[in-house]
C-alpha cells in the first residue's frame, strides 16, 4: 500500500521534471523513469563536455621542424631552410641523415614513425604533412 | 628518390640502431649514436650493386646490434 503510493508520488515527481527539462532531457518512458527520478536531473546533466584535442597548427609544425633542422649540425646551408627544402637536394643530408632527422621528428612530436612512412620523408613540406595527419602528434 | 630493398634494410637497421641508443642512459646515449654513424660510414664507400658483400655487413651489424642493445652494456667508446 505505502509502496504504490510512493511509486505514484515518485511517478508524478519524474512527470514534472521530465517535463520541466525537456529541451535537453530525453523522453523516457514513466515507468522505466521510476529509479532514476531520484537523482534529480539537473537540465544540464545531458551534456557532457569533453575538451577536444588542442591539435597542431600546420605553422607551429613547420616551425618546429625548421627550429629541429637548423640545431641539426649536418645542415650545410641553414639560410636554404625553407618549408618546402627537400633534405638530401637543398639541405645535401645523405640517407642516414634523413634516417637522423626522420628519428628526431619521431621524438619532438613524442610518435612513433613506422619504416615504410619513414622512408617516404625526403623534404620539410612531406613531415609537415605526416605529422598533421597524426592525431596523436603533440 | 626511390630506395631498392636492400638499401631500406640498411636504413632499416640504421633505425633500429638510433632506436636501441634511446634506451641507453641519457649521458652516453649520444656515444652509441656516434658509433653507429661510424660503424655505417665505414663501409659507405661499398657499391651499391655488391650485394654480397652488403648482406653480409647487414648479418653483421645486427649481430652487432644484438649485442650492444644488451642492457649491461651502459657505454661504448
Amino acid at each position: 500500500m505505502f509502496r504504490t503510493a510512493l511509486l505514484r508520488s515518485m511517478r508524478s515527481a519524474a512527470c514534472q521534471t521530465v517535463r520541466r527539462s525537456a529541451p535537453i532531457a530525453r523522453p523516457v518512458g514513466a515507468g522505466s523513469f521510476v529509479t532514476r527520478s531520484q537523482f534529480v536531473p539537473s537540465p544540464f546533466q545531458a551534456a557532457r563536455c569533453y575538451s577536444a584535442a588542442a591539435g597542431l597548427q600546420k605553422d607551429e609544425v613547420e616551425g618546429r621542424i625548421i627550429d629541429l633542422l637548423k640545431n641539426f649540425d649536418k645542415v650545410a646551408d641553414p639560410s636554404k631552410l625553407s618549408p618546402a627544402s627537400n633534405f638530401a637536394n637543398d639541405l645535401g643530408l645523405d640517407s642516414l641523415d634523413t634516417v637522423e632527422v626522420v628519428m628526431a621528428i619521431e621524438e619532438e612530436f613524442s610518435i612513433e614513425i613506422p619504416d615504410k612512412e619513414a622512408d617516404a620523408i625526403h623534404s620539410v613540406d612531406k613531415a609537415v604533412e605526416y605529422i598533421l595527419a597524426q592525431p596523436d602528434a603533440h | 628518390m626511390r630506395y631498392s630493398g636492400l638499401q631500406r634494410d640498411v636504413l632499416a637497421l640504421y633505425r633500429k640502431c638510433l632506436r636501441e641508443s634511446r634506451k641507453k642512459p641519457a649521458s652516453t646515449r649520444a656515444h652509441f649514436e656516434a658509433f653507429a654513424r661510424k660503424e655505417f660510414q665505414k663501409h659507405l664507400h661499398f657499391d651499391k650493386k655488391d650485394f654480397s658483400a652488403i648482406e653480409y655487413l647487414l648479418r653483421k651489424g645486427q649481430r652487432q646490434l644484438e649485442m650492444y642493445s644488451s642492457p649491461g652494456i651502459k657505454d661504448i667508446h
